[in-house]
């Protein structure tokens, strides 16, 4: 888990694939968050897919939605 | 630079937008980010832009802030699915420019039904990795040009990645090529991390409704299949008929769409 300017990000695993461009994923304290897809991933047209190892943003108020901010490539 | 605007937000607190760097925005509510703003530029000029909030509210001030700021056109990329971002955009005055549908496509011959597709006579296919790469530019530098003098560019992908001189082809292996005895008519761009991603199908204008496309997508996707790939992906824009019919007609279908927003 990292910590910037109470921003959480957690590493995760996405489990679903939902309707309305949302996302299931796994944290690592095996926590799920439902989560979207951030829009610097979306402008530069990077596909996230079931199983794909992601960091994930979660709001300061709100820890069961999330946001990915980053996909690993392995 | 940290220049502050403090607004009212539409809830009981207000949303401080400070822009943290020349091309970053963050939104600030009782001094926790409660939303980001981003700006690039992408190779063909154009400015993108997205935010990244976690209320409506945030996103507003942020979107407010960032377009006082930068010069338009901007231009922002939403999936039509995600109902929400795509309505604060809008809020924002931006409209629907282009939209790009996203398809899956079968690779199994028996689905595809392009087990005995050929090329056209006078014609062969060179497998990805064997095309010799002086022709491949010069098919690609021609078809470029082609779409260029028609439709334009900017109407066609949402980034094309330009290397020296103008010169597209980033990574010549990742090309199968339909070939005449003298010159290249048409070229498959696939790139393979994980779901293979079929890129660009392309054939020269004076080349086309010979069965070229056809025949590429043909070996490219018998190769994907043999190789242990059931599918593959593609997008195509929406006004691209030919394309949708070409993709359509071997089985793919559409799983989502993709907007490119323009204020």
């Amino acid at each position: 888990m990292t910590g910037n300017r109470n921003v959480i990000e957690v590493e995760g695993r996405v489990v679903e694939c939902l309707r309305s461009a949302m996302f299931t994923v796994e944290l690592e304290n095996g926590h799920q968050v439902l989560a979207h897809i951030s829009g610097k991933i979306r402008k530069n047209y990077i596909r996230i897919m079931l199983e794909d190892r992601v960091l994930v943003e979660l709001p300061p108020y709100d820890l069961t939605r999330g946001r990915i901010v980053f996909r690993y490539r392995n | 630079m940290n220049a502050k605007i403090c607004t009212a937000g539409r809830g009981e607190n207000a949303v401080m937008i400070t822009r943290v760097a020349d091309r970053q925005w963050h939104a600030l509510d009782d001094d926790l980010v409660v939303g980001r703003g981003h700006a690039q530029h992408r190779p063909d000029g154009r400015l993108f832009v997205s935010i990244d909030a976690w209320h409506e509210a945030a996103f507003d001030r942020l979107a407010e802030a960032m377009l006082t700021e930068l010069p338009a056109p901007l231009y922002t990329v939403v999936d039509e699915a995600d109902a929400e971002l795509t309505a604060g955009w809008r809020r924002a005055g931006f409209a629907v420019r282009r939209r790009e549908w996203e398809y899956v496509v079968p690779t199994d011959p028996r689905v595809t039904g392009l087990e005995a597709v050929l090329p056209p006579s006078g014609v062969t296919i060179v497998p990805a990795g064997q095309a010799d790469e002086r022709l491949l530019r010069a098919v690609d530098r021609a078809v470029r040009a082609e779409v260029e003098a028609t439709v334009g560019w900017r109407s066609m992908p949402a980034e094309v990645i330009a290397g020296l001189e103008g010169d597209t082809v980033v990574d010549p292996s990742k090309y199968a090529v339909a070939a005449a005895p003298d010159r290249y008519l048409g070229l498959i761009r696939v790139v393979r991390v994980k779901r293979p991603r079929i890129g660009l199908v392309a054939v020269r204008a004076d080349e086309q409704r010979r069965g070229i496309a056809r025949a590429l997508l043909a070996h490219t996707l018998g190769t994907l299949h043999r190789a242990g790939a059931a599918e593959a992906w593609t997008e195509v824009h929406e006004s691209n008929r030919a394309a949708s019919a070409l993709f359509e007609g071997i089985g793919a279908r559409p799983t989502g769409s993709n907007l490119e927003l323009v204020r």
